[in-house]
């Protein structure tokens, strides 16, 4: 949590939401930033994340605010049965979960070809 | 382009192989997108679909928060294979045989101590399916003796769900019949009796052949002896036997009690019996057991969970935590090995007094031994047994119709009793309320009250459309008919009854709050008098209905000439109509003693900080006067009846007086019962102290500012005794 701390997040202190301060939290829906617009459209894709300590969490797009704090709908969780990375994986269904950018490691969505040569376009 | 390409490639290397993309896609790399929008984005801003709600996004399980991801690394193993592949639940457990038998009676003990802290409210994967030999019990087939137990474990622990959940005793401790992905059903489970006798036959030849080496006989039948030292092999060999032996007898009363209709309550009873003496002699066994430890690895041996003092081998509860929950669960304390004996040894006799019950017909005896039962405060699993055993199919005891065990209660006449009437609607409905009372008198005692103080609305309901219903159909009947109608006659003894009932709840509704505490010293004056209130309600319809039986009786004989003044001195004098007359001089007594107190010397007073007298007279009492149980009372009546107590009037009353002489008369009734015996000495304890007390501070007056008064239950878990002191 210490990460956050500087910055207000809105994912990971949602009582934010409910003070009048302007510009609390909205939608993104009105940036005109073509990156959120692209953002936008991977909501409800599947998505595959992987954390510090080596566990992958697979679900469904939901949400995303600045600080990069991610949640996933119906997710399930896996990971390794024993140390080493080839070993058998293990899975348990979690649901709606939060994952703080801090501990993410990786972030892969489940997408058409074109859509992927479109993310890659952007890393150059 | 080809930069592109090894970057895919890498990325997929990372990814774990067993989670494919959909058909036609491909897993792609969103975080460069990510990096980037996110800096686009505004603070507070959020990516999100039509569907998102922020009420619900905050029930989001927050990955790597200690206290809501279980799946978090701890530093243990990862699954129960790699723990077993790492050496924690070697078997055999040593390669010297000595030691092997060792630390199979220390797993035996800590699951004993497992057991009973899963009985006392704790999930059952923390607790007994820490053990890593039960989480794969193929493997221990091998190793005949721990098998053996961690079968016939299973199979109780597979009993004990089933009878608590049938029971449906446990919606206050849920947490006991949840066992997601725990191997709790496995093939062979019924043969565990079996294996266990064989080991057992194994084990008591052994014992024998060590015997007659020590006294130098010749040993009749070739077999190797359990372990390697001769000097040790009595003492192991007993050790296991007992508690071997207390398995087998404590699997068997589980399966006899649940035997239908209590047809196994004999047999059961013979092996708490038997448990009862193995459990003692594993008690005593800890003597030998101590003595070849040569190193004490647990600190401090009386908190350890085995009788030896040494830490059990092959237990770890973090493995199987994130099966539990989505959340991690809670650190738990396992119940010491002492206090685990301690616990089987009050959950047998508790097992015992069910056993002991006479299987009563009449519902008032039922209901007596049932509140009987409580009083020792018996934990989860005994209460289940009891419930299963009142209410069975439908019927009480699984044996007699609630119908005829209500028309018996009511001494309803025997023409009553043909299946029209008990296909009637009120019939039924109070069937189902009395069902209902059974199977909530054996929950404990916090949500027992709970659960009492919501269905007396059902219970006053029932009445108030009895009520009406009487007077619809049978309004005009009555003027054209001397005679009274059978069926109006049933429904007016089934009325008085309810209500009855009705009433009988409701007391011990209050009751049951000064057990919980629920009470404050300066609300104990309004809970005292509308106890009276309540008990006096009771007396009334508890005198109707006995007069009811009464008539009926008088007619059954045709002996008319019998005065009716006999009758009525029957009723008074019969023996719960008497006891009741006793609670009855107690709460007025105490309620008028309280408020005499407040009236004259203010104390008790009500401080006005948070809420006022009538507020709290209505978060009391808000469930029976919701229910009009009873009717037209209210903070002003309480008011009005006790602002002119005051100390001598109550001494002229003599209302504990009357609770002695009262209670002094019953005790010939009552000499074969000890329970009520102790009961009526308890009335007799509180009205003498009362009074006494009562004397003393009429003496002082209740000016006195030395004058110190409080409230102890010291004698009676309801009736509070005054102890006076001065400073």
């Amino acid at each position: 949590m210490e990460g956050f701390s500087e910055s207000t997040s809105a994912l990971q202190n949602p009582q934010d939401f409910h003070s009048d301060r302007p510009g609390a939290s909205h939608s993104a829906a009105n940036n005109n930033s073509p990156l959120v617009a692209q953002l936008q459209k991977l909501l409800f894709h599947r998505m595959l994340i992987g954390v510090n300590d080596g566990r992958f969490f697979l679900g469904v797009f939901h949400c995303i605010d600045k600080q990069g704090n991610i949640i996933l709908q119906d997710a399930v969780e896996y990971r390794n049965t024993r140390r080493s990375a080839t070993s058998p994986m293990d899975q348990r269904c979690l649901g709606l979960i939060l994952i703080p950018a801090s501990c993410r490691s990786s972030c892969h969505v489940d997408c058409s070809i074109e859509e992927q040569l479109s993310l890659l376009s952007l890393q150059k | 382009m080809a930069d592109e390409r090894d970057d895919a490639r890498e990325t997929r290397a990372s990814l774990p192989l067993s989670i494919p993309s959909g058909d036609q896609t491909v897993w792609a790399d969103a975080s460069p997108l990510i990096a980037a929008a996110c800096n686009d984005l505004q603070d507070g801003e959020l990516v999100h679909g039509e569907n998102f709600s922020l009420f619900a996004a905050m029930s989001a399980l927050e990955i790597m928060d200690p206290k809501m991801d279980a799946g978090i690394e701890s530093n243990g193993y990862r699954s129960v294979d790699e723990a077993i592949e790492n050496g924690t639940a070697p078997l055999p457990l040593s390669s010297d045989s000595t030691v092997d038998v060792q630390c199979v009676i220390d797993i035996m003990d800590h699951l004993l101590a497992c057991e009973a802290t899963w009985h006392k409210g704790h999930s059952l994967a923390q607790t007994v399916f820490s053990c890593i030999y039960l989480l794969k019990i193929e493997r221990t087939s091998a190793h005949v003796l721990l098998h053996s137990y961690c079968r016939i474990i299973r199979a109780t622990c597979n009993a004990v769900i089933s009878t608590v959940s049938d029971a449906r005793t446990h919606e206050e401790e849920d947490l006991f019949t949840m066992a997601y992905g725990l191997p709790l059903k496995g093939e062979g489970d019924d043969k565990c009796l079996s294996i266990l006798n064989s080991v057992e036959e194994t084990i008591s030849r052994q014992l024998r052949a060590c015997k007659a080496l020590n006294y130098k006989k010749k040993v009749l039948e070739d077999i190797d002896p359990l372990q390697a030292n001769p000097d040790l092999e009595d003492g192991y060999c007993r050790a296991l036997l007992c508690r071997i032996r207390f398995r087998k007898h404590f699997y068997h009363v589980l399966m006899c009690m649940r035997k239908s209709q209590g047809r196994g309550l004999e047999l059961a009873r013979k092996h708490i019996a038997l448990c009862l003496s193995e459990l003692s002699s594993i008690a005593k066994s800890q003597e030998f057991l101590r003595s070849n430890v040569c190193v004490s690895h647990q600190d401090d041996v009386e908190e350890g969970t085995t009788a030896s003092g040494c830490q059990p081998v092959g237990f770890d509860a973090s493995l199987n935590s994130r099966y539990s929950a989505p959340t991690p669960p809670r650190a738990i304390q396992i119940l010491s090995w002492k206090r685990a004996i301690e616990y089987f040894e009050k959950l047998l006799h508790d097992l015992d007094i069910i056993c002991s019950f006479s299987l009563e017909p009449m519902l008032e005896d039922v209901l007596h031994f049932v509140v009987q039962f409580q009083e020792s405060q018996p934990d989860l699993v005994a209460r289940a047994h009891l419930q299963l055993l009142l209410v069975q199919d439908g019927k009480l005891y699984g044996r007699d119709f609630f119908y005829d065990v209500i028309s018996k209660a009511i001494a309803l006449p025997s023409f009553a009793r043909d299946p029209e009437f008990q296909k009637n609607e009120f019939v039924v409905q109070l069937i189902q309320l009395v069902v209902n009372l059974l199977k909530i008198l054996c929950t404990n005692a916090a949500w027992q009250r709970r659960k009492l103080g919501k269905i007396l609305q059902d219970w006053s309901l029932f009445s108030i459309q009895l009520e009406l219903a009487l007077k619809r159909e049978f309004g005009d009947m009555l003027k054209a008919l001397v005679d009274e109608n059978v069926c109006l006659k049933v429904s007016k003894h089934l009325l008085t009854w309810a209500e009855e009932q009705t009433y009988w709840i409701a007391a011990r509704f209050l009751m049951l709050g000064f057990k919980l505490e629920l009470y404050s010293p300066n609300e104990y004056c309004m809970v005292y008098w509308y106890l009276y209130i309540i008990l006096m309600r009771l007396l009334d319809k508890m005198q109707v209905r006995l007069s009811n039986r009464g008539d009926s009786r008088k007619k059954g004989k045709k002996k008319r000439d019998v005065s009716k003044d006999l009758t009525r001195d029957m009723i008074v004098s019969s023996p719960s109509c008497l006891l009741l007359k006793c609670y009855l001089s107690l709460s007025e007594g105490l309620a008028m003693m309280l408020a005499a107190l407040h009236n004259e010397s203010k104390v008790f007073e009500m401080p006005n900080v948070f809420n006022n007298e009538q507020e709290r007279f209505i978060q009391h009492f808000e469930l029976l006067q919701k229910a009009h149980v009873p009717d037209q009372i209210s903070y002003f009546l309480f008011k009005e009846s006790t602002k002119h107590a005051l100390i001598p009037i109550i001494i002229k009353h003599n209302y504990f007086r009357e609770a002695q002489r009262v209670s002094t008369s019953l005790k010939g009734s009552f000499s074969s019962d000890p329970q009520r015996m102790q009961e009526l000495r308890q009335i007799e304890q509180v009205a003498e102290h009362n009074k006494i007390a009562l004397n003393v501070i009429n003496k002082v007056g209740t000016r006195d500012p030395s004058l110190i008064v409080s409230f102890e239950f010291t004698h009676h878990p309801v009736f509070a005794v005054a102890v006076v002191k001065r400073s």
